[in-house]
């Protein structure tokens, strides 16, 4: 008897998670190259942290991804494949310089952790060889996506709602749009530099 | 209000525009390698000690040098060609786009109100020369070009195009091959054996070619030509060489200019004169015409140790050490040791013993310059220091009695000269660097020689007249990076003493002045 009750809400929630999950999709434009497009912060709704680390390796003097989104809450290890010396550090997150941090100096193969639990853009830098730089985006939400070359993106599994989706590019003013989403739901951007 | 005061506003501009936040410097390597100027130069163009690793490698990185470059090399022979030596031509490399840098700088420069003091010799109403008090000048347009040609040979070219002269005065400066590490070829440790060939700056304790600093280093640019007036003891010496002068030939080194010891010898042309033989019987090279002005060789040495004082065992052995704000050069004290012997060579009109007999007699006078140098480096303080002493031969003719002419020649009290310099560079912040120097040369025939200073033929020094003979300069400085390939330099130099005569009496005109000046560079490389 307690089995045949249990069923029906299996089915249910089953059924109500597929019904409920939408996708964002669209395009950037006004840029060139990646952007990274992710949905802000919902009132009232956190998410766990993914416990897989990410890995941002510094090689040939250059940040490797050169873009990097996570989740908030995600822990990013940085990668010395050089033969010269490497310095992280990053002067404020979205212009918060209260949360600029500098994670030192390491020699080849060695890495350094930093968890990001605070949202937001990042620029990665190296005082040992100023011409660097890397971005990482961390967002509030699992719903972001990096575009690709021609501006074209894809956020899956976005539950049913409203909300504020931000598109940031490098060097271009971030945009925020209002987007009900509703099932397969298109959202464009048009940045500016 | 003192005039210095007026450049004032024109520093204040430069010291706004280093405010500037954004740093690209793009020279040869720089686009090599596609890194800023800051990963070699603390102050360009001061090496840090990554960038004295980077020369030492042969213009490469010290490590994995293939894995940072851009733009990969062209072959000249597939690696695999190496197997076929000697039967087929050795493969080598060229960069894979024009190594090629260019530089420039501009000056302005403000005089004290003694500047036209020597006019006072010249008989009332006479026109003299005019120094103004203020002054804007081109400075030199510079081409270089670096690299190396795999198999670790390297290469330097620096042309000074606007203006001529050689090395530190200008004109091509420094121009060689450098075949390094031919230790190997030998079995002798790594890097204890380099060659190079060419013309060259001596290696020298610190760079005067390519000092960071707006004048040169005065112990440097020294020459020793003894007393040539009647006002001193008699002195047969005419060495124009100065220290600083490019020197052609071959020099042998070994060790690295950033830990551990560091050797070279060198053999080269003996040049004191500065005349260039351009002879109709022979056919020179390319018509170039000789370099030498006698057969006898110049011969330099230079022996120095860097004993590595850094505490920080994880880099204690790296190329630099690690801190929280990035690499930076080790704590280290450098103590070295230079000596240079050359000979003159002077020919004369004399007789033979007879005292009849026409000949030609010539003066062979040996020369030396000996020295050391000490180099203290804390973090972003840098304390160094040169100390020089010069001693040239001094032969005076003699003339036999009831000859027609000198029959020859017989030693007399040598012609010296010593001084040096100390020099303190503090690298306050990433983009400025204040500098507090003291020079000083003794030199007893520069004060002799002056008291007959003639208005009509001035000396090309823009020093001349000595109070005494020690001439003492204080400058301090200050150097702004306003990008990494931009920099705006000051200096206040406080000029050693100096005093007018009467040329025909020797009685003193005026008391002891400073013309002292300030000067204003501004330069760029791209």
């Amino acid at each position: 008897m307690k089995r045949i009750g249990l069923l029906p809400i299996i089915v249910m929630a089953a059924l109500g998670t597929a019904a409920f999950a939408g996708t964002i999709h669209g395009k950037v434009s006004g840029v060139s190259g990646e952007s990274v497009v992710y949905v802000e912060a919902v009132a009232g709704k956190t998410f766990p942290a993914p416990a897989q680390h990410i890995t941002i390796d510094q090689k040939g003097l250059m940040f490797v991804p050169h873009i990097t989104a996570v989740q908030q809450g995600t822990t990013i290890d940085f990668l010395n494949s050089d033969s010269v010396a490497h310095n992280v550090f990053w002067p404020s997150i979205s212009g918060n310089k209260k949360l600029g941090h500098n994670l030192g100096t390491w020699p080849q193969g060695q890495k350094q952790s930093f968890k990001f639990d605070n949202p937001g853009i990042i620029p990665l830098l190296c005082n040992v060889h100023p011409e660097m730089s890397g971005y990482v985006i961390v967002s509030p939400t699992p719903y972001f996506a990096e575009t690709d070359k021609s501006g074209a993106f894809k956020i899956d599994n976005v539950p049913d709602g409203a909300y504020t989706v931000t598109a940031w590019h490098e060097g271009a003013k971030s945009k925020s749009n209002p987007v009900k989403v509703a099932g397969d739901t298109t959202a464009d951007f048009a940045l500016t530099k | 209000m003192n005039g210095k005061w007026l450049a004032l506003p024109f520093v204040a501009v430069l010291v706004v525009l280093s405010l500037s936040p954004s740093a690209s410097a793009i020279p040869a390597f720089s686009r090599r390698y596609g890194t800023s100027c800051t990963t070699c130069h603390s102050d360009f163009p001061k090496l840090n000690d990554f960038g004295k690793a980077f020369k030492d490698a042969g213009f490469k990185f010290p490590k994995d040098d293939e894995s940072f470059l851009k733009t990969p090399p062209v072959l000249l022979g597939a690696p695999a060609q190496a197997e076929l030596w000697p039967h087929t031509v050795y493969p080598g490399s060229i960069p894979g786009q024009l190594p090629v840098g260019l530089r420039y700088n501009t000056y302005y420069q403000q005089v004290s109100a003694n500047r036209n003091n020597f006019n006072l010799v010249l008989p009332a109403g006479t026109v003299g020369s005019f120094i103004p008090k203020s002054d804007f000048q081109p400075g030199y347009f510079s081409i270089f070009t670096a690299g190396n040609f795999g198999s670790d040979i390297s290469f330097w070219v620096d042309d000074d195009i606007s203006v001529a002269g050689a090395n530190a005065n200008g004109a091509l400066g420094d121009a060689y091959l450098k075949f390094k590490n031919i230790s190997r070829l030998m079995k002798l440790p790594t890097d204890s054996l380099n060659l190079r060939a060419g013309q060259f700056e001596l290696d020298l304790p610190f760079s005067q070619a390519r000092s960071w600093n707006l004048s040169g280093w005065d112990i440097f640019s020294e020459a020793n030509i003894g007393i040539q007036n009647g006002l001193g003891p008699q002195q047969n010496v005419n060495n124009g060489a100065a220290i600083e002068d490019a020197a052609n030939g071959v020099e042998f080194s070994g060790g690295h200019a950033y830990q551990g010891y560091h050797y070279s010898i060198a053999v080269f042309d003996q040049n004191t004169t500065g005349v260039y033989i351009s002879p109709p019987n022979v056919s020179p090279q390319n018509g170039v015409a000789f370099n030498s002005d006698a057969n006898f060789k110049d011969l330099y040495g230079r022996l120095v140790y860097r004993f590595n004082l850094e505490k920080d065992p994880a880099s204690r052995h790296d190329v630099q050490a690690a801190g929280t704000t990035g690499p930076r050069d080790h704590t280290f004290l450098a103590l070295g040791t230079f000596y240079f012997y050359g000979r003159t060579a002077q020919p004369f009109s004399g007789v033979l013993s007879d005292g009849v007999t026409p000949t030609v007699l010539t003066a062979r006078e040996p020369f030396y310059r000996i020295g050391g140098d000490v180099n203290f480096n804390y973090r972003t303080f840098n304390l160094f220091g040169v100390y020089l002493a010069a001693h040239d031969h001094n032969l005076l003719p003699v003339t036999a009695p009831g000859a027609a002419g000198i029959t020859g020649f017989t030693p007399s009290a040598a012609a010296t000269f010593s001084g040096g310099f100390v020099e303190a560079d503090y690298l306050a912040l990433p983009w400025a660097m204040t500098i507090m120097r003291w020079d000083q040369v003794k030199s007893t025939a520069d004060r002799v020689n002056f008291i007959e200073y003639n208005p009509a033929a001035p000396p090309a020094s823009s020093f001349f007249s000595p109070y005494s003979a020690t001439r003492n300069r204080f400058t301090p400085g200050e150097q702004f990076l306003i990008h990494a390939n931009i920099k705006a330099s000051i200096e206040y130099q406080i000029w050693p003493q100096q005093i007018v005569y009467n040329p025909a009496t020797g009685v003193a005109l005026t008391g002891p002045f400073r013309t002292n000046a300030l000067i204003v560079g501004l330069e760029f490389v791209y």
